[in-house]
């Protein structure tokens, strides 16, 4: 039989073709897949806070600032006058700080941006996790030794059902753990 | 035109610019070339680029692909802005509750507002208020969705245009100067008044002008019950009624278990006597009414008699009662009147007797209750009976109902419009009142109000009365409000602000206070807040014993939303003559209108609020309209039936309205509800239904609410009334009893009951299952609602409606049965059209373990919890709407359009009134399956509480919004895995029994069996 062009399109460049879309696709979806979930975010800020310096070096709690985070749903961004509880005194001077007293005196509120967001229509609390002795830094990473905050774990349904499932895995430090709710309503109402 | 025809000197009506018109011949030439000159030349294909049509839009496409790509960073997640200062009592995701008091209804009910960062999401009772015990009516609940109305007035208006404060408050401050200088009268007409501080300041007012009158009106409320009070016994202040301790009571056309007085304080009393779980201790319920109200349905005897002859009825009581003595010495013209009286009415003799025996066992055991909508003839009949009877020992003195400012009598208004149409009255101030709609056509308020030159309203939003007024001023709503009220003795209720005023609204008094300054800059926002703390001081301080200082007691009554003092009202000796004067009705050859008050939109206050016009009505259950209710028997003689248009005719006023043919309705009686038929309101609620204060033509001959000798016809026209239940028909053989035979409702006599407990389980059947037993390891939620106390109040639906996020669907929605409340409640007749025995059932999803809903999905949405909740992933849900087919309680709602983007275009949608929404439930979209979660937003809250406190979860920490709601508590939530809970105890009860129980589904709603307290003979 004669071969026509027909059949080496058919045969050959067609699957061929194909190939190299699906390959570039699943290769593309995998790679990028930390970076769609943002890991590594870390945007600039409107004042270039030093949680390294703050939490790190001179070992403030978490919760000096972050007030509510064993109270309720939310951990709490301070609002302005937390910090001006030391930066009335506490170097005054410097240019960052300035930009801080400015927005104290304007009365407006800092436009932090956002980093770590779990998906939409999921109901978490943060009083739960913490309260059942879950470090910060096992969701939020080594935030003590970050210049600029970026995100370093997923935030995806995925990721929260992995830990509520094997929580003596991702938790090793933890004793007493139970496994979490990993029922629809658990997160979703 | 121009006979010579030459162009150039042609003047033209029409031209385009001045050299067309001067005939300029370069535009001549234009006109005669088709084209401009090289519009139509060849191309020069040389200067084209090289890039062609196809190459250009690839281009495009690929740069307009890669800008959207590059510029939108999508890991952008928005920003979180935290406050500057924080105010300390702002948790952000933590619910803050102020105690304050209802202003819906002149009840003053205490309320307790949850509030999230500062905006107020639901209205609940007051857990410690001494009158309504943590628990409020609908209307209370629903009130929240006023505060963000879309179509609240927000700025002040002067004949319809927008204009300030300062300049409407400086120009009324003239006008009233000027009025008082000439002496000419200054009208304050207002509602009730339950505050001793607006008194104080009415009071203040007088002063400064002295020419002010104050007139109070209202449409129905205790009017004419305090009236008759003053009659019997001189003073306004009528005790309330201890019906906790009633061993039979007799309501007399009152609904005072479903619309009348404190009716959530009266269900509790009530459902006391209605208990069954531990011990049975019952009190006898005899209805004599000739609609079929809330009250009625609760019946164990109902005797359905014509309103117009409840005088009759009465009179026949005393005359048997009279034969076995009297508890107080009745004057011989008293006792001749009462043997010598008409007594020939037509009533089932099996009833009478039976109620007779039980009045007279039970001297000092019973009360005789009066309806407000009867007259005052017929109360000064029922207040003399008690006496009679000795039933006074259930007046409770120390909780009277208190008046500070007496209705204004019919003489006082007539005289006020005389005033009015006689020019003598300069200016007419509207104390957040609308006497256009209540006032009927008879005094003709509208058209004296034209004489009038300030006409002042203040108003929230605009209704009949502030659109026939000059200034309209919007006033802040109860939310936003100071204020207080003692409406009942010894309990000094306080409001307080859970909001700032959200528009450019004032509160009502501060408004008041700035005009009795005299100057229109005197107006501070803390005018009235400082106002209230010296009128409380002066008042209230005084009154408690108490060695705290003054602004200790201040704050903690503020925190408690009221403080208790001592104050009893005086009980004193009946005035027999009062019973003398009272008279008969004149005879009544044709039928008899009842008007009744609605029992979700009040006097027409509410008509604006979208989840109370879509409340079904508890009775026949329809929504968004008003209808004239007929007995059976009347519809056959008439020919009608559900949706016809009669024509209903009193005097020379008529009015055309649908007919729903209502079993139980006495066979003359034709009862509408007023409240409907605003014609001057916001989008929801105008033209929603049928005014029938048109039809009030003779003001006080008797009761206006009772209307004889009335013709109707039928008109041949059909409207449509939707129902949220259908009307099976009692006489179909087939749908009759249906639900007794399926055993959906399940109920028994208190004999049936004491001589075999259980008698409900003597027929069990066997079921078996085909699936694993699946076992649930701690807490497991279940629910029980009691059967015997549930008065079908809709509390419940409205409070599920506001903790949910229930979308208003509207009417046409309804109609095609879209409605999206996750509770409703069943209603089911038995017996026989003229006499229903009427069955009432909340549902709601029943949470089966076997969830037949759950095995038919075809992604998994809907699914069982460990807890065993049947939970619904509203986002894996893509509505094939099989769950909602193959539920057999039909529990499930579709949300077939965005609703709230759906109804009444975007009425809902915006800005203001999602604010409304509770934050912790989502707000679901179209094409999505939702029901009832048994509120797995609080289960979750008291789960992270638990945790937070490092305890167990117990089954109490949770409180359902229905369960909160209830007035009775005849809903019970649970763990019941524990087995000394409430609810397991509940579960093994006698009476306790599932819907459907033979499909073995395994519902997690348990009934309490509904026992009816009938005679021993009857059985």
């Amino acid at each position: 039989m004669k071969k026509t062009v027909l059949d080496y399109v058919l045969k050959i460049r067609l699957p061929l073709t194909l190939f190299v879309i699906a390959t570039t696709f699943v290769l593309t979806y995998y790679i990028s897949r930390p970076e769609r979930d943002g890991l590594g975010y870390a945007p600039e800020q409107p004042i270039k806070f030093s949680h390294k310096l703050h939490a790190g070096t001179m070992a403030i709690d978490c919760q000096y600032c972050h007030t509510d985070v064993a109270k309720g749903r939310y951990a709490t961004i301070p609002s302005v006058n937390v910090c001006m509880n030391c930066h009335t005194v506490a170097r005054k001077d410097k240019p960052e700080i300035v930009k801080l007293t400015q927005y104290y005196e304007e009365e407006k509120p800092i436009p932090w941006k956002r980093i770590h967001k779990v998906p939409d229509y999921a109901y978490f609390n943060h009083s739960v996790h913490v309260n059942k002795g879950i470090d910060c830094a096992s969701c939020h990473g080594d935030v003590k030794e970050m210049e600029i905050v970026s995100q370093v774990r997923q935030f995806t349904m995925n990721a929260c059902l992995d830990c509520h499932r094997e929580p003596h895995k991702n938790l090793p430090y933890l004793e007493k753990v139970n496994i979490g709710p990993d029922n629809c309503s658990a997160c979703h109402r | 035109m121009n006979e010579n025809g030459n162009s150039s000197e042609l003047k033209k009506d029409y031209w385009k610019s001045l050299a067309d018109y001067d005939n300029d011949p370069g535009i001549l030439m234009i006109k005669e070339n088709e084209f401009l000159e090289g519009v139509t030349d060849d191309f020069d294909e040389a200067k084209l680029t090289g890039i062609s049509r196809r190459r250009f839009i690839a281009l495009l496409t690929a740069s307009t692909a890669f800008a959207a790509t590059a510029c939108t960073d999508y890991r952008e997640k928005g920003e979180i802005i935290p406050y500057n200062k924080r105010p300390e009592e702002i948790k952000p995701g933590i619910a803050n509750y102020y105690a304050s008091t209802c202003s819906g209804c002149s009840q003053s009910c205490g309320i307790l507002v949850k509030t999230r960062e500062g905006r107020p999401i639901k209205i609940d009772g007051n857990p410690e208020h001494p009158v309504n015990n943590g628990k409020i009516c609908s209307k209370g609940q629903a009130s929240i969705l006023n505060l963000y109305d879309p179509e609240r007035l927000k700025e002040p208006l002067i004949s319809g245009r927008k204009s300030g404060w300062e300049i409407v408050d400086k120009e009324i401050i003239s006008l009233l100067d000027n009025a008082s200088k000439k002496n000419r009268e200054i009208a304050i007409v207002t509602g009730k008044i339950v505050s001793p501080t607006v008194v104080k300041l009415l009071n203040d007012f007088k002063i400064k002008y002295p020419s002010t009158k104050i007139y109070s009106v209202t449409l129905v409320d205790d009017k004419i019950r305090s009236e008759a009070w003053f009659e019997s016994y001189g003073t306004y202040n009528y005790p309330a009624i201890k019906f906790d301790e009633a061993n039979i009571i007799l309501s007399i056309d009152s609904d005072f278990l479903g619309n009348e007085g404190n009716f959530i304080e009266n269900m509790q009393k009530y459902s006391i006597k209605r208990e069954v779980v531990d011990k049975v201790n019952f009190n006898r319920l005899y209805v004599a009414e000739g609609r079929l109200s809330a009250t009625g349905m609760m019946a164990d005897y109902r005797i359905s008699i014509d309103p117009d002859k409840q005088y009759q009825f009465v009179m026949l009581l005393a005359k048997e009662i009279l034969k076995s003595g009297s508890a107080i010495s009745l004057s011989s013209e008293v006792i001749s009147r009462i043997n010598n009286s008409k007594t020939d009415l037509k009533i089932d003799r099996r009833k009478l007797s039976y109620l007779l025996k039980d009045l007279l066992e039970n001297k000092g055991k019973s009360i005789i209750y009066a309806g407000d909508t009867l007259s005052k003839d017929v109360h000064a009949a029922v207040n003399l009976l008690n006496e009679i009877l000795g039933n006074t020992a259930l007046y409770d003195f120390s909780r009277s109902f208190k008046s500070f400012i007496p209705y204004s009598k019919t003489e006082e208004l007539m005289s006020l419009i005389d005033s009015m149409n006689n020019n003598k009255v300069d200016v007419v101030i509207h104390f957040d009142v609308n006497p256009l709609f209540i006032l009927p056509d008879y005094f003709g308020y509208g058209s004296s109000l034209k004489k009038v030159a300030g006409t002042i309203a203040l108003t929230e939003s605009e209704n009949e009365t502030s659109s026939a007024c000059k200034y309209v001023l919007p006033i802040n709503n109860q939310l936003e409000s100071w204020g207080d009220a003692n409406l009942r003795a010894g309990i000094y209720n306080l409001q307080q602000p859970v909001i700032a005023p959200i528009f450019n609204t004032r509160q009502k008094e501060s408004v008041l206070l700035t005009w009795l300054s005299g100057t229109a800059s005197s107006y501070k926002e803390d005018l009235y807040h400082k106002f209230l703390i010296s009128s409380f001081n002066d008042q209230i301080y005084s009154r408690i014993k108490n060695v705290s200082d003054q602004k200790t007691i201040w704050y903690s009554a503020l925190h408690d939303g009221f403080v208790i003092f001592n104050e009893e009202m005086k009980r004193s000796d009946i005035n027999q003559k009062a019973f003398l004067l009272s008279k008969e009705l004149g005879e009544n050859k044709s039928y008899t209108l009842h008007l009744t008050e609605s029992y979700f939109i009040g006097d027409g206050r509410f008509a604006n609020n979208g989840w109370l016009q879509e409340v079904p009505h508890p009775v026949s259950k329809v929504a968004w309209d008003n209808y004239a209710s007929i007995s059976p028997t009347l519809a056959k003689e008439l020919n009608l039936e559900m949706n016809d248009v009669i024509e209903i005719n009193a005097g020379e006023k008529s009015l055309n309205l649908p007919v729903i043919v209502q079993p139980g309705v006495a066979e003359k009686t034709i009862n509408v509800e007023l409240g409907y038929g605003r014609t001057v309101i916001g989008d929801v609620g105008n033209k929603v239904g049928f005014n029938p204060i048109v039809l009030i033509t003779k003001y006080y001959d008797s009761s206006p609410f009772i209307i004889t000798n009335i013709s109707i016809k039928k008109t041949g026209e059909k409207y449509n009334l939707v129902s949220t239940q259908e009307h099976h028909s009692l006489d179909d053989t087939f749908v009759k009893d249906f639900h007794k035979i399926r055993n959906i409702i399940q109920e028994g006599t208190i004999q049936e009951y004491i001589s075999d407990p259980y008698f409900l389980r003597n027929e069990k059947k066997e079921i078996f299952g085909i699936t694993r037993e699946h076992k649930y390891t701690g807490v497991k939620w279940a629910m029980s609602i009691d059967l015997n106390k549930c008065t079908s109040c809709t509390a419940c639906v409205t409070s599920c409606n506001v903790e949910n996020n229930i979308p208003v669907v509207g009417k046409d929605q309804v109609e095609r049965g879209r409605e999206m409340q996750w509770m409703r409640i069943d209603r089911y007749y038995s017996g026989s059209p003229d006499e229903p025995i009427v069955s009432n059932q909340p549902m709601l999803c029943q949470h089966c373990d076997n969830a037949p809903c759950e095995n038919v999905c075809p992604v998994n949405a809907t699914n069982h919890s460990p807890d065993g909740l049947n939970q619904m992933a509203y986002n894996r849900c893509v509505g094939t709407r099989y769950c909602s087919n193959n539920c057999p309680y039909k529990v499930r709602r579709y949300n077939f359009f965005d609703f709230r983007d759906h109804f009444a275009d975007e009425y809902y949608q915006n800005n203001l009134t999602s604010l409304v929404n509770n934050p912790e439930v989502t707000v679901r979209s179209r094409g999505v399956m939702e029901k009832c979660t048994f509120c797995i937003q609080r289960i979750m809250e008291a789960r992270s509480n638990a945790i937070t406190e490092g305890r167990e979860l117990k089954g109490t920490d949770v409180v359902t919004a229905c369960q909160q709601a209830c007035p009775t508590n005849a809903i019970v939530f649970g763990d019941m895995n524990d087995p000394d809970s409430k609810i397991s105890k509940m579960r093994e009860h006698n009476l306790a029994y599932h819907v459907l129980e033979e499909l073995n589904v395994k519902p997690n709603v348990t009934y309490i069996a509904k026992l009816r307290n009938t005679q021993p003979e009857d059985n």
